[in-house]
């Protein structure tokens, strides 16, 4: 086991240069650069940007930033650093976001594991009863409602019809504003949970509907195999068929599924954070995407790329670890 | 009796203390300060922003997530009165303009303080413009707005609380335009590779960022920073060594502080407003039935004033120099433009995109600007019938019956209208223009795309006709860039950096004059023939300009003279609260 994990890491890293070389290409492909946005600041002469452009070698052609950037973090580990802000480029991305970002995401999975797993289990048990068309039907409108659509419904439900205000309670952001600056309370503590739930149930709809698919028919495969039948003709007590000897084998594939959504922890849900105005790394991403912020687009991209093969990896370990017929030696 | 003495002593000390440091008296109640009052103290001015801010460094700051907030914690020799807009003593009491208007001379309030307690004198000035603003290292848009024929100003120290300035002309905006943040020496001064060579040429540039210890950031300006949580919240806090007080003597800001929420967008900050989490908001359109149907019941107000045309203008362009020959010949035709202009359907626009709160616009110079001339003004009202007569003595006719005017070789005429993708008010302007044109049969592309790749092709002069916006201020000279003849920005005819026709070299001979007089007389009679000769040739042909709103909650006080100038951040230093406990409608404790 331990080879093979060592083997697999050994393989990212030619991955993580391929990925390198591929990404920093296709942003060269984006028309502009970084000092594009000044160019139609009246108050900036044609000099002045050029002298910029000379300074930040955006002048050079790619592959010489590239290089650059490469053996930047090959000698010093440095990434690099966001021409915007003027911080280490992890920084811009990751501070006071990465453990907000973190928290809500594993919310959110725990929050949609937890009823997807059991309603999948339930809808195939009850296949084509009214309860299973009718925990499908809503599983399906919560994925086919867009996320920052139903972001803004809550918020706009939660103020224009239930007045919310009235009662002193805030929308959007993690805490109302006196709390944002105020040191952990109760109070403060509950105002958080006030703003957690949207969070969670607009994240965790558009998830849901997806695993409890995937457990429902899982489930009803392994319910049709013929293990099930001898079980149950032994005079098995149902329960023990179900539990013990279906979902046991159903739930493998999920496993991996599960390994595979650490990169999805970091990112958060982009279009919520935003709506909900809640801190999060990805929305970080897409600002330096927008503002051609080179060397934080390739950090993040490099970042997101590791946590995908991470995940991967801890996916086919778990599986290992759930199965004892697969083995990687 | 001794402590009789003690405290009389003490306050002996407080009066002369007080006559030593030379405050500023802003007369609240009196002359254009009439309608705001004097008030009391307490309180957070609660704000929306859809953004982080990038840097807490005042020049470097380019958008307005960050100038902002960096806004507030800054001051210069000179301010802009928010109510009049006329250039009044800052940092600066009193200054001279030589007989020659070459040497300006600026004497400075006496024993002021920076926010960390540190004296003011005229080292910091000194410091501020050769070390920072002329200094090539620093990424600031202060440094080219200075040049006089070329030539940056020079700055030199008199003594401790007088600095002269030496221009290489006259230069009129120069009073407007040094009103630039001061930067203090005693923090900086090693930054700078002016008086530190070995100083490393991007300090100036990353000091102040967004992960500095907020009291490392030191200022003049009414507030200072406390504390920055990324993605939710600044707060900011009175600056307790501000140097302007009210009429009885009491030192402003009146707030404690200014809170700005980070929030998500337009749609996020709205219904934050609504919820009473915000005391103001600059309303869309769109949002304005809503707010005012709740107004009364929630305790805001939403203020709409048509005669106030917000700064910076939208217009459509052709490219005189672009690539397509046929189309350049028709678009170097002034008849031509002037048969576009007749095509922008102004009222529509109004109308449709702006719901009634637009202005339509025909001067290159804002309507606000005291420059502003309205009377000479060339004005193509929307007429189709007029623009298909004039297309027809040009020679582009319909030859082949299929609809389209055709040029006289038969070919159809016809060319690519870009804006910027996603801005949908632009995009929906560009629509109504290419209907009115399919009207007259002038075949119109209309392809919207990514900004940055707009912008490249704009300024490689690669389009055939754009509809963008530029901002404005009140100083004409500050579109120099974009209508002198080899202004970076004149991306309409790039190729009359050579060649100009005789308009423009007039243009730019008024923009020289414009700038030599600080007579705003003879200055406004340069701009006005400016005006008058830029609409005449249509170069840009003007859109419409959306009107002034705003909403906030009654507790705010000194709200009166909010206008496109100065809204809640412009007024922050006089701005109090009724209730100092309440944010918006609602009171959230001390």
């Amino acid at each position: 086991m331990t080879s093979f994990i060592i083997r697999r890491f050994l393989y990212m890293i030619p991955t993580l240069v391929i990925i390198s070389i591929v990404s920093f290409g296709i942003i060269q492909l984006m028309p502009g650069n970084f000092t594009t946005a000044f160019k139609l600041n009246p108050r900036f002469s044609k000099e002045t940007i050029a002298n910029l452009e000379a300074r930040y070698g955006l002048d050079k052609p790619w592959f010489v930033r590239y290089w650059k950037w490469v053996t930047g973090i090959i000698t010093r580990g440095d990434f690099g650093y966001s021409l915007e802000t003027q911080q280490p480029a992890f920084d811009a991305l990751f501070k006071g976001r990465l453990s907000w970002t973190l928290m809500m995401s594993f919310g959110t999975l725990i929050f949609t594991w937890v009823l997807a797993i059991p309603i999948g289990i339930y809808s195939a048990i009850h296949q084509y009863s009214i309860a299973d068309y009718t925990l499908t039907f809503f599983g399906f409108l919560g994925l086919s409602i867009p996320n920052f659509f139903l972001a803004l419904v809550i918020i706009w439900f939660l103020v224009s019809v239930v007045n919310v205000g009235a009662l002193g309670l805030g929308v959007g952001g993690l805490f109302d504003i006196q709390y944002i600056n105020a040191p952990w309370s109760w109070d403060k503590f509950l105002n958080f949970l006030w703003h957690l739930w949207p969070i969670l149930v607009v994240v965790g709809t558009a998830g849901k509907a997806g695993l409890i698919r995937y457990m429902r028919g899982q489930l009803l495969d392994t319910l049709g195999q013929q293990y099930v039948l001898t079980a149950r003709a032994k005079g098995l007590p149902e329960r023990v068929v179900i539990y013990k000897h279906a979902v046991r084998n159903a739930i493998n594939p999920l496993i991996t599924m599960l390994g595979m959504s650490l990169p999805g922890l970091f990112e958060g849900a982009f279009f919520t954070a935003i709506i909900l105005g809640v801190p999060s790394v990805e929305r970080a991403f897409w600002n330096a995407l927008q503002r051609q912020d080179e060397y934080v687009i390739m950090s993040g991209l490099m970042f997101f790329a590791f946590l995908l093969m991470v995940g991967n990896l801890l996916g086919d370990l778990m599986l290992a670890w759930v199965d004892p017929r697969i083995r990687y030696d | 009796m001794r402590k009789f003495f003690l405290l009389a002593g003490a306050a002996a000390l407080i009066v002369f203390g007080a006559l030593a440091q030379e405050y500023k008296v802003v007369p609240l109640g009196e002359g254009d300060w009439a309608n705001l009052t004097v008030g009391k103290y307490g309180g957070y001015l609660v704000v929306g922003t859809w953004n982080n801010p990038k840097t807490f460094n005042h020049h470097i700051a380019q958008e307005t997530s960050s100038t902002d907030v960096t806004g507030q914690l800054h001051a210069g020799l000179t301010e802009v009165n928010p109510i009049t807009d006329k250039v009044e003593p800052a940092l600066a009491k009193s200054w001279e303009i030589s007989e020659d208007g070459l040497e300006i001379t600026f004497h400075l309030r006496q024993g002021l303080k920076w926010s960390d307690g540190e004296p003011f004198t005229a080292d910091d000035v000194v410091f501020t413009f050769n070390g920072v603003i002329f200094n090539e290292d620093v990424r600031t848009d202060y440094r080219d707005v200075l040049m006089v024929e070329g030539q940056l100003p020079t700055c030199e120290k008199v003594d401790d609380y007088t600095v002269k300035f030496t221009l290489a002309a006259p230069f009129r905006p120069f009073l407007r335009q040094i009103g630039g943040a001061i930067y203090p020496a005693h923090k900086l001064k090693d930054l700078s590779r002016v008086y530190n060579p070995d100083a490393d040429p991007e300090a100036l540039n990353s000091v102040w960022g967004v992960d500095t210890p907020p009291e490392e950031i030191v200022g003049m300006g009414p507030f200072k920073l406390v504390e920055f949580i990324p993605d939710q919240l600044v707060v900011l806090e009175r600056n307790p060594y501000y140097w302007k007080v009210d009429p009885e003597g009491n030192q402003l800001p009146y707030l404690d502080g200014i809170k700005f929420v980070i929030v998500g967008g337009a749609d996020a900050e709205m219904l934050k407003f609504r919820n009473g989490e915000l005391d103001v908001y600059a309303p869309r359109p769109e949002d304005l039935a809503t707010l005012i149907a709740e107004a009364e019941q929630k305790g805001f107000e939403v203020r709409i004033d048509e005669t106030k045309p917000l700064f910076g203008t939208t217009w459509i362009a052709f490219n005189q120099d672009c690539p397509n020959e046929k189309l350049r010949e028709y678009f170097r035709k002034v008849e031509f433009r002037r048969a576009m202009a007749y095509l922008v359907d102004k009222q529509t626009i109004i109308d449709n995109v702006y719901l009634g709160l637009g202005v339509p616009q025909w001067s290159p110079i804002s309507m606000l600007s005291p420059f502003y001339a309205p009377d000479v003004v060339a004005k193509y009202e929307y007429d189709p019938d007029a623009a298909a007569q004039l297309l027809d003595q040009i020679g582009l006719v319909d030859q082949d019956g299929d609809g389209w005017r055709d040029y006289p070789d038969g070919t159809t005429f016809e060319f690519e209208l870009n804006t910027n993708v996603g801005n949908t008010i632009r995009e929906q302007i560009c629509q109504i223009f290419a209907d009115d044109c399919a009207q007259v049969g002038i075949k119109v592309n209309f392809n919207p795309i990514n900004f940055n790749a707009l912008v490249t092709k704009l300024l490689g002069s690669e389009y055939e006709a754009v509809l963008l916006g530029l901002t404005g201020s009140s100083e004409p000279n500050g579109g120099a860039n974009v209508y002198r003849s080899c202004g970076g920005l004149h991306f309409w005819r790039y190729s009359e950096c050579d060649e100009p026709r005789p308009f423009q070299q007039r243009i730019d001979e008024l923009y020289d004059l414009g700038v030599k007089t600080y007579d705003f007389d003879e200055a406004y009679q340069y701009y006005a023939e400016f005006q008058k000769l830029f609409s005449e040739n249509v170069d840009l042909i003007y859109t419409v300009n959306m009107v002034y709103r705003y909403a906030l909650y009654k507790n705010l006080q000194n709200t009166a003279d909010f206008s496109p100038l100065a809204g809640a951040l412009g007024f922050s230093d006089v701005l109090w609260k009724e209730n100092p406990n309440m944010v918006g409608n609602r009171v959230v404790g001390g």
